[in-house]
């Protein structure tokens, strides 16, 4: 009886598997021609002298590598002022984030303001959110100098100063982030039991000591999510400054990835844009597998 | 209880409260409300100093001009059609993936769960490289595929672990009731598990949909060329005659714009509801 049941159950065990593969296919198939097969292509490009702009190419082994790494002195500028904006924007979005989750964590009676008020950043895109801020920023015409000028200061010209353009560019990834972080936080916040609070308040905690010692602590695991996320995308970090600054004055705000599609599609150099780009792709593994490992040892607590 | 709470709060923090959803609003609002003011605003009021806020002398030209003079239209076509069929392909694609994941015993389901993972983290700019060169070869630069089928594997994880959520709340004793009655598994995904998990599929299609609409380093790289181009492409390159025409780019940012803040403003709660699965479960 128990040998007759399992049998069967074992062949619909297998009957699910084979049905479970097969609707699995199409994803692994569309996964394979668009992730895979590309990615292939990439790190075998990545070993070649090969240019769009003149025929034949020629295997050259890590030669693209060692030349992006010792002497490409405009790459390793994009890699700073990459590591540069993720080190101030992701902090920064955090911050703001949290600002506007706790500010958008109370009882209203309307709600859909707030909630738009959070969604809109999220839904503009960030192309969008680099041009409507080079506007902002703008010498003569610009919201910021305007305010700048009310106030009675010298207006300065953001966006020609590279320093400046810096900041600028800062404050736009930050606005434009953030809001994403707040929903993340914000959803985080919602689970809090609200008789903590309320215990707290019996004991006589002031309102910043609950927030150190309940709101934060609850709050972390939502906050090292969020963290690196925020912190993988940044790598990428490519829309708003091309929309804002186009890389300059100069190259003083050029990321890595506007280098590396400067490399590929406007010299056409596949060869060394693949070697470029390789090298953001390991950056990116490492920083997922950070990810994933984190997840994996949540999963396993709870 | 919304009453109870009420009578709680004294009028001091009911300020608070509606301080806190000021700021909010208009940190979000801002940039926005920005580009609507500065549609209606005249060329010579734009150049006047120190700049107006709202619009002195409203005018429509600059939407007549975006459309009469600007291939906007065909930008928003492109954009429709380009995000309109990868959301379909997607969501076709992630509800079967969804539904192996979650009723069919299918072997090593955590790594396809880590597979679409690290997908989801994968660094757009180095598929860009080989894609280009094998849209390139394949003569489908700044054709709708060329967009299609890498947006539909772009928003491809989301939505998978957006519908495999809800998939999982639906019972199974429904779809083995209606297998008894003589459904194949897939005719109980289709009569039983998706009409149920409508609200899932329908959240997940407008993410898709938007991660589509709002795509711009593939669109540059893949579909450049005028005819070809979506709305964020279009309008990033477009060149006026002498300077960048603001009034202009705004009535264009505002069409381009209006259509997904209307999807999101419609079906806030369920956007919410769908960013938030990922990143809080993690």
């Amino acid at each position: 009886m128990a040998a007759a049941k399992k049998y069967k159950l074992s062949k619909l065990e297998r009957d699910e598997r084979r049905l479970g593969f097969v609707l699995l296919a199409p994803a692994a198939a569309l996964l394979t021609a668009v992730v895979v097969y590309p990615i292939a292509e990439l790190l075998a490009n990545s070993l070649y002298s090969f240019r769009l702009t003149r025929p034949g190419y020629r295997f050259i082994g890590l030669e693209n590598f060692t030349f992006a790494l010792f002497e490409d002195d405009r790459f390793l500028q994009s890699v700073l002022n990459t590591a540069i904006l993720i080190g101030v924007t992701v902090p920064g979005a955090l911050v703001i984030g949290l600002g506007l989750a706790l500010l958008a964590n109370q009882p209203f009676k309307v709600k859909w303001p707030v909630r738009l008020g959070l969604l809109l950043p999220w839904a503009l895109p960030l192309v969008f959110a680099g041009l409507i801020f080079r506007w902002f920023f703008d010498y003569r015409q610009g919201f910021v100098n305007w305010l700048i000028e009310l106030a009675g200061f010298a207006p300065p010209q953001w966006l020609s100063d590279p320093h400046l353009a810096f900041v600028a560019l800062c404050i736009a990834i930050v606005w434009k982030s953030s809001s994403f972080m707040a929903l993340i936080l914000l959803a985080g916040l919602q689970t809090i039991p609200k008789s903590l609070y309320e215990a707290a308040e019996v004991d006589g905690a002031s309102r910043f000591q609950q927030f150190v010692e309940i709101t934060l602590p609850m709050l972390k695991p939502a906050i090292v999510v969020a963290l690196i996320f925020r912190t993988i995308t940044a790598i990428q970090t490519f829309d708003i400054p091309y929309a804002m600054t186009n890389g300059g004055p100069g190259s003083a705000t050029e990321t890595m990835a506007m280098y590396i599609h400067k490399t590929t599609i406007d010299f056409l150099d596949i060869g060394y844009g693949s070697a470029l780009a390789t090298l953001m792709f390991l950056i990116s593994i490492a920083a997922t597998s950070v990810y994933l490992r984190h997840t994996k040892r949540d999963g396993g607590r709870n | 209880m919304a009453g109870a709470t009420d009578m709680k709060l004294g009028l001091g923090r009911k300020k608070t409260v509606w301080i806190a959803a000021a700021i909010v609003a208009a940190n979000g609002f801002f940039p926005a409300l920005w580009i609507l003011f500065t549609s209606f605003k005249t060329e010579s009021e734009l150049l006047r100093h120190p700049i107006t806020i709202v619009p002195h002398d409203p005018t429509l030209m600059n939407f007549v001009r975006v459309f009469v003079d600007q291939p906007i239209l065909l930008f928003l076509g492109n954009s429709l059609v380009v995000a309109g069929l990868s959301t379909a392909l997607c969501i076709f694609v992630s509800a079967l993936a969804a539904y192996a994941i979650v009723r069919l015993r299918i072997p090593g389901r955590n790594v396809v769960l880590s597979v679409l993972l690290a997908v989801s983290m994968f660094p757009l700019i180095s598929l860009m490289v080989p894609l280009f060169q094998t849209m390139r070869t394949l003569g489908w630069l700044n054709t709708y595929p060329a967009l299609v089928f890498p947006y539909a594997v772009l928003s491809m994880p989301v939505c998978t672990l957006v519908m495999a959520s809800f998939f999982q709340d639906i019972p199974g004793d429904l779809e083995n009731a209606a297998m008894i009655d003589g459904c194949t598994r897939l005719g109980a995904l289709w009569h039983v598990v998706v009409p149920l998990a409508a609200p899932g599929v329908f959240t997940a299609a407008i993410l898709a949909f938007v991660n589509a609409w709002d795509e711009f380093l593939l669109a540059l790289t893949l579909s450049s060329r005028v005819t070809s181009r979506t709305l964020p492409v279009g309008i990033t390159l477009y060149q006026g005659e002498f300077a960048f025409p603001w009034p202009i780019i705004s009535a264009a940012l505002i069409v381009a714009i209006v259509p997904v803040c209307a999807l999101i403003a419609i079906f806030q709660e369920r956007v919410v509801s769908g960013l938030t699965a990922g990143g809080v479960k993690g």
